[in-house]
């Protein structure tokens, strides 16, 4: 079989038995549920402030005061995505990690990785068939998202989309891909790695858990709640040469920041004041995370020892 | 005759020999330090780089011999410092405990001597007493280094003394927080002890917490009218607050499900209740003890109530032996 026959067979295997297993789709569910109630958070909390602004419209009419334009025509209509920038940097993120875990644990743990060895198949084409099949779950996943939240934009009166509205909603899902693929990646490695199951997949949890809630503080002194909306990204560098020098030297690294950036920027939350980091910087830093991961994974499973391959715990 | 409390109490013993050696337990409560000491570190730096802003604009508009009215000066409550420890504590704690309930379940069922135990004469509420019991000793320590640090650091930095009450106030907190955490290690204990295959007991703990400390109070946050509108929506509207007021109370049901979703997370209330207790939330700045715990009063019993609940479910729930071992 040739070697794209090969990538093709393992991306295929991958795809089917993860989904056969319940904590994939469990977590798969529950990513599209949020997806589901974001849109609904949307559409309920634009109707809410048409509600209090015709209550209020009412209010100053009879003081005969100037009545000012209603706040949601004044906002972007991919404003009311914010949510969704949220979920995925949580859910989506989560269920990349158990995928990318999974496409790797699950053939450690049936012990077929010496039977798959043992065939005419290279190290190099099973590494590229898991990534594929990564790949192919996030695209798949994030389509299911983009649906969804094009429909409830459709849906909600008074907004029109224009086409820079279609662009930067497509450059937001493409932002998003990136973003579940890079931890799925990083679990797959972890996977690949470790001796024991619960190692490989506390630790992708843990560095998830750095590059969330930590490098954000450490870097612009945002909170640790605070680091997960994107409109963090748009707050001011505190001043100081601390934050000068550790923004310089970890910003680049924060991959939560590069995303909650180019959501910021994306879905236009906060059009008067931009994101500390342009597109082109946080692009950069999700493409290089993972063109190194994705290298990572290839050279881990060079030099795994097949005959070893089971989990000790 | 069997000494029931002599047993938990060797149980327990075993449980802190046992992660004292496990290297993931280190990690964990090590990571826990960390971040809750760097998040003090931080604010204080970035105080101190307010307050050296604010003497340089000061110099300035003097020597220019302009007022300095128009200069807001950066505000120092020692104890507001530890808003960034409590969130660690609030999201890395919760983990601490799922961890540590992992483990304790999972090295039992990696021996395969969760059975071989049962045919001990013990019986199964003794043993996860002595579990509970080991456990929670493990993190009211993890955590008391955290916060003992966490105090030595504000002291050192800020150069301040603490009052008796405020000491207080930082104690409460604590315990607080070693009824959220022991929470969260249950959580992680039940279902290590009855998920069939023990990784999946871990990430459907951390689809939990993930539910429960971190998406819940966020849509309670975005259902907020005022989080919708940058500057708030009355503020945009020019609607002063008496006339809010008046506008909300049409909204009294939507009003009631947002709370009721925020209410539903044990991090809210641990959240709600230090935030008081430590002054960070404005309105509960320098009061004293009794009229906070009087004006939060849901806030601790709703931890306390959430940790029976789950002592409840840990002692009632019979664990299947046969079930539960290390090949399935």
């Amino acid at each position: 079989m040739s070697g794209t026959g090969n990538i093709l067979q393992i991306a295929t295997a991958t795809l089917r038995n993860s989904f056969r297993d319940k904590t994939v789709l469990l977590l798969t569910v529950l990513f599209l549920a949020m997806v589901l109630l974001s849109a609904w958070l949307g559409w309920s909390a634009t109707q809410t402030i048409n509600a209090i602004y015709i209550a209020a419209t009412k209010a100053l009419a009879a003081k005969g005061v100037v009545i000012p334009p209603n706040p949601v025509s004044e906002g972007s209509a991919l404003s009311l995505l914010r949510n969704m920038s949220i979920y995925i940097a949580l859910l989506g993120s989560l269920a990349a990690l158990v995928f990318g875990h999974l496409a790797v644990a699950a053939d450690r743990k049936s012990g077929v990785i010496p039977l798959i060895v043992s065939r005419p198949l290279s190290p190099n084409a099973y590494a590229i068939g898991k990534i594929s099949a990564i790949i192919v779950a996030i695209i798949g996943l994030t389509i299911f998202a983009a649906i969804v939240n094009v429909l409830t934009l459709l849906i909600l009166p008074g907004l029109t989309l224009s086409s820079d509205t279609w662009v930067r909603l497509i450059g937001f899902y493409g932002a998003s891909m990136l973003y579940m693929s890079a931890f799925a990646l990083l679990a797959a490695v972890c996977a690949v790695r470790f001796k024991t199951e619960s190692m490989a997949l506390l630790m992708p949890m843990a560095i998830w858990l750095v590059l969330t809630f930590v490098l954000p503080q450490v870097t612009a002194n945002i909170s640790p709640m605070a680091a997960l909306n994107p409109l963090s990204a748009t707050a001011a560098l505190p001043s100081g040469p601390f934050f000068a020098a550790t923004d310089a030297l970890l910003g680049p690294l924060s991959m939560s920041e590069a995303y909650r950036s180019l959501s910021a920027e994306l879905l236009q939350l906060s059009p008067d004041n931009l994101p500390r980091r342009s597109i082109s910087s946080s692009l950069a830093t999700m493409i290089v995370a993972n063109l190194v991961l994705g290298a990572g994974l290839i050279f881990s499973m060079s030099r795994f020892d097949a005959s070893r391959s089971d989990f000790n715990d | 005759m069997i000494n029931r409390s002599a047993q938990i109490r060797t149980l327990a013993k075993k449980e802190i020999s046992d992660a004292a050696r496990s290297g993931i337990i280190v990690a964990v409560a090590g990571f826990l330090f960390l971040a809750s000491i760097i998040a003090l570190g931080v604010s204080a730096i970035a105080l101190h780089a307010d307050v050296m802003a604010y003497d340089e604009a000061k110099a300035l508009l003097l020597s220019l011999g302009k007022p300095i009215d128009a200069l807001v000066a950066p505000t120092y409550f020692p104890l507001r410092l530890m808003r960034g420890f409590i969130e660690q504590i609030e999201i890395v704690g919760a983990v601490l405990g799922i961890v540590l309930g992992y483990r304790a379940a999972a090295i039992e069922r990696g021996r395969n001597t969760l059975a071989l135990v049962m045919t001990r004469p013990i019986s199964q509420r003794v043993f996860l007493a002595g579990k509970l019991g080991g456990n929670s000793v493990l993190i009211a320590i993890s955590l008391a280094v955290a916060f003992l640090a966490g105090l030595i650091s504000i002291i050192v930095i800020g150069g301040v003394s603490f009052t008796g009450e405020e000491y207080l106030k930082v104690f409460l907190s604590y315990l607080a927080s070693v009824f959220y955490t022991s929470s969260f290690f249950i959580l992680g204990l039940v279902l290590a002890l009855h998920v069939r295959r023990l990784p999946h007991a871990l990430l459907y703990a951390f689809a939990i917490w993930l539910t429960f400390v971190l998406v819940a109070p966020q849509i309670g946050d975005t259902l907020d009218p005022d989080n919708q509108v940058s500057g708030g929506v009355f503020r945009k509207l020019h609607i002063a607050k008496p006339q809010e007021k008046e506008i909300m109370l049409s909204f009294s049901s939507y009003e009631t499900i947002r709370n009721g979703i925020e209410e539903a997370s044990p991090a809210k209330h641990f959240e709600r209740l230090t935030f008081a207790l430590l002054g960070i939330k404005e309105t509960y700045n320098g009061l004293p003890i009794l009229k906070i715990l009087n004006e939060r009063l849901r806030d601790p019993i709703s931890l306390f109530m959430i940790f029976i609940a789950m002592a409840l479910l840990l002692f009632v729930w019979p664990i299947n032996f046969t079930r539960i071992t290390k090949e399935t």
